[in-house]
């Protein structure tokens, strides 16, 4: 949001007004831009915002603050150079060379399912982490929650101690102690004992629970896990009888339909998805085959940005379209359906029709298991089961039916709770409000906790325990389609922390206690002898282990198990919010199980009634992150929002109830309510709102705590995704967001190109079609000579979903600091490789495109030629070097730099405070301090590398060998980047692409980072005007 | 007009300004004095351990990598573990006080803390490995430390003598086999120079590129 000054307030009427009437593509950033007021061009215009309200000086001021700046200016330069040691190992580790990294693979978790990475680790600190190639779910690639997870590391935040009621304790104390507890409840076979954990597919952690269970068979485990995929389970089970697990095979899909799902975006298999998704969206493929996106979503989400067509509708109408939609395929019988958007039905059951057995329907987690139900139906009625979804027996465990979070509280309310054991779960933050977990909490004799932080369930517990990290400890974990990881320790715990296994041995009171040990055991039969296990270890994973494939028949009875979605044993809200269709007249024989409730529902929501819609925070997930100063501080994607959550409104809800852009509001909900800033989103559904879970941590740590308001407030355990029946109020308060949308305005100018199919197959070449310049027009500058390299880089805008991974692996890279909300606000962040998002069209669902931006690396660089210092000049390979020890700080490459791309250290950013951030940095890239302008450099330590590797060996750099950050940890391998003057290098040929083009080709700046326009396959059936 | 200045004051003022330069020279060396580098050029400093570079390579011929393994093929050299050290000591002198550092660190006390001679600024990445491929000597910038009881700086570490060679290499480089010669001498070394600087394929307008040493 631009800093307005109260009584400027952006219209969103007067944007409606502007925008009818408009034709063409226009693409805009922002809907201020886009009704472009004088408020706006009066913040436009100055190119840092703000800068004379951080003075805030007179002239006499000013030049008294200047003339003792100058005299003290000599002060700081007065110290001698520290006397550095050098102390020598006692014994060298194994097999390393001081001083050069080395990679170990193990494996992170997103909801309990692996990620393989490999960490890189320099002389015993690990700094950077990459995908492992041969990891199912990585294929080198990673999520922006992988890189963020080195910091999470080394956070001086984290948890160091063991503590017994708030003060520091040991692990004897509480084995002590514990053996006590064990002891009293061993004697009733365990009853009142309480593990409660996340999802969990580690296979010695389950090992674990189950002979837990079998020692004391009335202990109990609960599993909890805020965002989790309970429905899915619930539809695979509605449809199987049996909880399978799904595999999506993208790459095989022509035609993919998304019901509210978010599959790039999936905590086990996103980084897949988007991989395989990505291999069927090139148009230059032979055949000109390009696989067609529609997605159905009420909240914009990255795969409804990379969709052909998207379709806001709020989430209760999402699940009324579905069952039309079933009805057209052929799974439920029932009346004929009555929804108003019949034309997208019909295109695409039509779509669906004509691609047997090569077309996909997905549904999100946050849709009613029903309708997971019915799309496994729909799938195999397609002839896609097998094909493009493939089935296994589960690749998570759960626990038996009805222990969840809710039927822990009762049995705490019923008082036969007597040990709670909390493994890295924040249940105290996290549950559900209706089930007032914190005063539950407190009628426990005795909770343990085990948490990476003293978090809010560590302060309402008995014992809490450190707990190891990842990257500190030996572990075991799944990925989505079972392929087991060995997670391997990088490093001894840093503090004195343990993991999950390692506590569940403890509370079995078992032999083995330390978790190699634990898990060396329980890989002791298909890893028997030690070049085995070694060679698991190296290669990051077991070979074949992953889960069968097997073949999966719907139920018969299927069509009469749907008819009424309650006797399927549909979750609570599924069937409550079946009729909330707004507009769509509820089904009469399709009566909702909550009678009772749901009339009043589906009359408010015809009347105009809201919905509210709780999704995961797109950086911080449901908390979990939220001390990362990362990932608060990565602008989400699609609202481009940091540090803060925001209640997202469609533009017509604003326009109706005249709410602008950080305005404050009461959210009310079953008689809870809550209080937070509004932010305007394009693509919103019209009826919905949704608000991010993680946010208004009360304990979390110097980042997290406080930050953005707490969405768990309103959560119910009945409505965990959406409730109907919000109202909103506005308050007159406002609150400045920390947004990002309008920052490094590209001032209108042509520097996003996209096209359809269509346009493409008439001229390969349209995205330059309308140039009116040649290729490479004259200039009064001389062309450097060549070097022995020419490095470029292309950005495939094709491939691009946006998810941002580049920008956070670039920031672990390039030791790049994060500024906080403040500086944000005036523009100020550091980020070296920026995602531009920009809409196209009309501001209700508008098409959405992301757009990455590093430095252009230009050939004739407008900013070497005003640096007064020569701090920015050319390399003989044609890099745009900065030299931050010749840098005065006069920023004048900033300004003459047209893609603003270049960053300037306004304060000492760069936080020297903490012992453990120092050793996250890559000792490889020079830290900037205040004064001094930085920005990207094609990974030059990376080059340089190479460089010195192949000049030993008297070689060429191999294509392929240097990889930049941001294109390593591309889930689509959208970045490309290489040697140019190598015609048979990658990043050559997709630069040979006839959908290449340069940005701002007409100031002949020459760039050497190009892009690849971005192609739409849009169905001509719904191709409006 | 009558003299504004007394006779005298010339010589005075002339006192004064030699009195100012004084000042200023002495103020500029002490200034520099406070302002040097912990080690000088040709200062040995105390160490933990005097070890004696003239005695373990001059007397007993220990080669440069057998210490410092890494050279060839790291940015860091390698400061060799304490277990290298043992490999002698743990029969030879193991009673003499100067080594009781090496032996306590090497039965679990804490481990030695040399003080380091050779530093660079944080933003300059200098590699080993790369100038010993390419035929730069250890004596190039270590000097003859075969000679040095106790080891000192020989280079002056300064942007200008880095330039020097990397403007010139050919002054310095030498044949492959050479490089961990202390004492080898080029017959002629421009002629060489030009010749090797061709073998070794080094791309001299690379050298000074700002991108090959600050990153």
């Amino acid at each position: 949001m631009p800093p307005l000054k109260s009584g400027q307030s952006f219209d969103p009427a007067a944007a409606r007004a502007e925008l009818s009437g408009q034709s063409g593509p226009v693409l805009w950033r922002s809907l201020e831009e886009l009704a472009d007021n004088e408020a706006f061009r009066q913040w436009l215009r100055q190119e840092q915002p703000r800068l004379a309200e951080v003075l805030g000086l007179d002239r006499r001021q000013f030049l008294r603050t200047l003339g003792a700046a100058l005299a003290l200016a000599g002060v700081t330069a007065c110290g001698r150079p520290p006397q550095n040691e050098i102390i020598p190992y006692v014994h060298a580790p194994v097999g390393q060379v001081d001083g050069l990294p080395r990679f170990f693979a193990t494996a992170l978790t997103r909801n309990g399912y692996a990620h393989g990475v490999l960490v890189e680790n320099h002389m015993g600190r690990p700094t950077k982490i990459e995908g492992n190639p041969r990891h199912p779910a990585s294929l080198g690639a990673t999520d922006i929650f992988a890189q963020a997870a080195i910091l999470q590391l080394w956070d001086p935040d984290r948890s160091q101690t063991v503590r017994h009621r708030g003060v520091i304790s040991s692990w004897d104390d509480f084995a002590a102690a514990l053996l006590d507890l064990t002891a009293q409840s061993g004697r009733n076979g365990g009853a009142g004992m309480h593990v409660l954990t996340g999802e969990v597919t580690s296979p010695t952690l389950t090992a674990q629970l189950d002979a837990l269970l079998q020692k004391f068979p009335a202990a109990r485990w609960h599993l909890h896990e805020p965002l989790d995929s309970g429905n899915s389970r619930a539809g695979a089970r509605m449809a199987f009888g049996a909880p399978l697990s799904t595999r999506l095979h993208l790459d095989r899909a022509r035609v993919i339909l998304s019901l509210d799902d978010d599959f790039l975006c999936d905590p086990a298999a996103g980084v897949r998805h988007a991989r395989d998704f990505a291999a069927t969206r090139a148009p230059e493929k032979a055949g000109g085959g390009m696989s067609r996106l529609y997605v159905l979503e009420s909240t914009p989400s990255i795969t409804g940005a990379v969709a052909d067509h998207r379709l806001p509708l709020e989430s209760a109408r999402i699940e009324a379209f579905s069952r039309a939609l079933a009805r057209r395929l052929g799974v439920l019988e029932d009346q004929a359906d009555s929804i108003n958007e019949s034309a997208w039905l019909d295109a695409i059951v039509s779509d669906l029709q004509a691609n047997h057995g090569h077309s996909l329907i997905t549904v999100g987690r946050s849709q009613p298991a029903w309708m997971h139900a019915a799309a496994h139906a729909m799938n195999a009625a397609l002839g896609n089961s097998g094909a493009v979804i493939e089935y296994s027996d589960p690749v998570e465990r759960v626990p038996e039916e009805g222990a969840s979070l809710a039927q822990l509280v009762n049995a705490i309310r019923a008082g036969s709770v007597d040990l709670l054991v909390m493994l890295d779960v924040n249940p105290a933050y996290d549950a559900p409000a209706d089930l007032e977990f914190r005063a539950a909490l407190k009628q426990v004799p005795h909770v343990v906790h085990l948490g990476l932080y003293v978090d809010e369930s560590a302060e309402l517990s008995e014992w809490h325990l450190p707990q190891a990290h990842a990257l500190e400890t030996w572990s075991d974990a799944r990925a989505f389609d079972g392929t087991v990881t060995i997670g391997q320790p990088l490093i001894a715990p840093l503090y004195d922390g343990r993991s999950a296994c390692e506590v569940m041995a403890l509370l079995m009171g078992a032999e083995v206690q330390k978790g190699h040990d634990l898990v060396r055991r329980q890989w002791r039969a298909k890893l028997a002898d030690e070049p085995a296990w070694v060679a698991a270890l190296q290669a990051g994973l077991i070979a074949d282990s992953a889960i069968a494939v097997r073949s999966a028949s719907v139920r018969p009875d299927l069509k009469s198990l749907l008819a009424p979605p309650k006797s399927g044993g549909a979750p609570p809200q599924g069937g409550g919010a079946l009729s909330q269709g707004g507009g769509a007249p509820p089904e009469s024989s399709g009566a909702p199980p909550q009678k009772g409730r749901a009339p009043s529902q589906s009359s408010s929501a015809s009347q105009g009634g809201l919905e509210l819609l709780f999704r995961g925070d797109p950086t911080i997930e449901d908390g979990r992150w939220s001390n990362n100063a990362w990932l608060q501080e990565l602008p989400k994607p699609l609202t481009q929002l940091t540090w803060d959550n925001a209640v997202l409104i469609s533009p017509s809800l604003a326009a109706e109830r005249h709410l602008s852009n950080g305005e404050l509001v009461e959210l009310r909900l079953q008689g809870r309510s809550l209080r937070g800033p509004v932010w305007i989103t394009p693509g919103q559904a019209a009826r919905s709102v949704t608000i991010h879970l993680g946010y208004g941590r009360r304990r979390s740590g110097q980042v997290g705590t406080g930050q953005g308001f707490d969405a768990y407030a309103l959560r119910s355990s009945s409505g965990p995704w959406r409730s109907a029946g919000l109202q909103i109020l506005a308050t007159g308060e406002r609150y400045e967001l920390a947004g990002t949308q309008q920052h490094f305005q590209m001032e209108g100018r042509d520097v996003l190109r996209v096209g359809t199919l269509a346009d493409f197959q008439t001229n390969p070449r349209f995205a330059t079609a309308h140039d009116r310049y040649p290729d490479k027009p004259p200039s009064l500058y001389p062309d450097y000579p060549p070097g022995e390299y020419a490095w470029g880089l292309s950005i495939d805008l094709n491939a691009c979903i946006g998810c941002k991974a580049c920008t956070i692996a670039c920031q672990a890279e390039n030791n790049i600091p994060t500024v906080g909300r403040d500086q944000v606000r005036r523009g100020r962040e550091m980020h070296w490789i920026r995602v531009d998002r920009y809409y196209e069209g009309h501001q209700d669902n508008p098409h959405t495109y992301s757009q990455p931006v590093p430095c252009m690396m230009c050939e004739h660089a407008p900013c070497e030629l005003v640096c007064p210092v020569d701090a920015t000049v050319h390399d003989s390979e044609g890099l745009n070097v900065q030299i931050y020890n010749r840098c005065v700080g006069t920023r004048f490459c900033s300004n003459n730099c047209p893609y603003k791309v270049r960053r300037f250290n306004f304060l000492q950013y760069v936080q020297s405070s903490s012992d453990t951030l120092l050793a996250q940095r890559n000792p490889e890239v020079t830290v900037r301090r205040r004064g001094v302008m930085e920005k990207c450099t094609y990974c030059i330590q990376r080059i340089e590398a190479a460089h010195i590797e192949a000049d030993k060996q008297d070689r060429r750099i191999g294509d392929g060998e240097v990889l930049t950050a941001c294109q390593a940890v591309c889930p689509t391998q959208a970045i490309v980047f290489g040697d140019l003057s190598d015609g048979r290098s990658q990043v050559a040929q997709a630069k040979a692409s006839a959908r290449h083009y340069v940005m701002l080709g007409e100031l002949n700046t020459r760039p050497r980072t190009s892009y690849l326009a971005r192609v739409r396959n849009p169905n001509p059936s719904l191709e409006q005007g | 007009m009558a003299q504004l200045f007394h006779r005298r004051f010339g010589f005075l003022f002339r006192l004064g300004l030699i009195g100012a330069a004084l000042a200023a020279t002495t103020g500029v060396l002490l200034w520099r004095a406070s302002m040097a580098y912990p080690a000088g050029v040709n200062d040995p400093i105390e160490q933990p351990v005097p070890f004696s570079h003239k005695h373990h390579v001059g007397d007993d011929g220990i080669r440069c990598r057998y210490c410092h393994s890494s050279v060839e093929k790291s940015a860091f050299a390698g400061i060799p573990p304490i277990s290298t050290c043992m490999t002698c000591h743990s029969q030879l002198y193991t009673d003499q006080p100067v080594l009781a550092p090496v032996v306590e660190a090497f039965r679990g006390g804490a481990s030695l803390r040399w003080k380091r001679l050779n530093k660079l600024p944080d933003f300059v990445y200098f590699n080993h490995s790369i100038h010993v491929a390419k035929g730069i000597g250890c004596a190039s910038c270590h000097g003859q430390i075969d000679t040095m009881p106790l080891t000192a700086r020989t280079a002056p570490l300064t942007m200008q003598w880095c330039l020097d060679c990397h403007r010139h290499p050919e002054q310095n480089l030498r044949p492959a086999d050479r490089v961990f010669d202390l004492h080898w001498k080029a017959a002629n070394q421009s002629a060489l120079g030009a010749r090797l600087l061709k073998a070794y394929h080094i791309d001299t307008a690379r050298l000074t590129d700002c991108s090959v040493c600050h990153r």
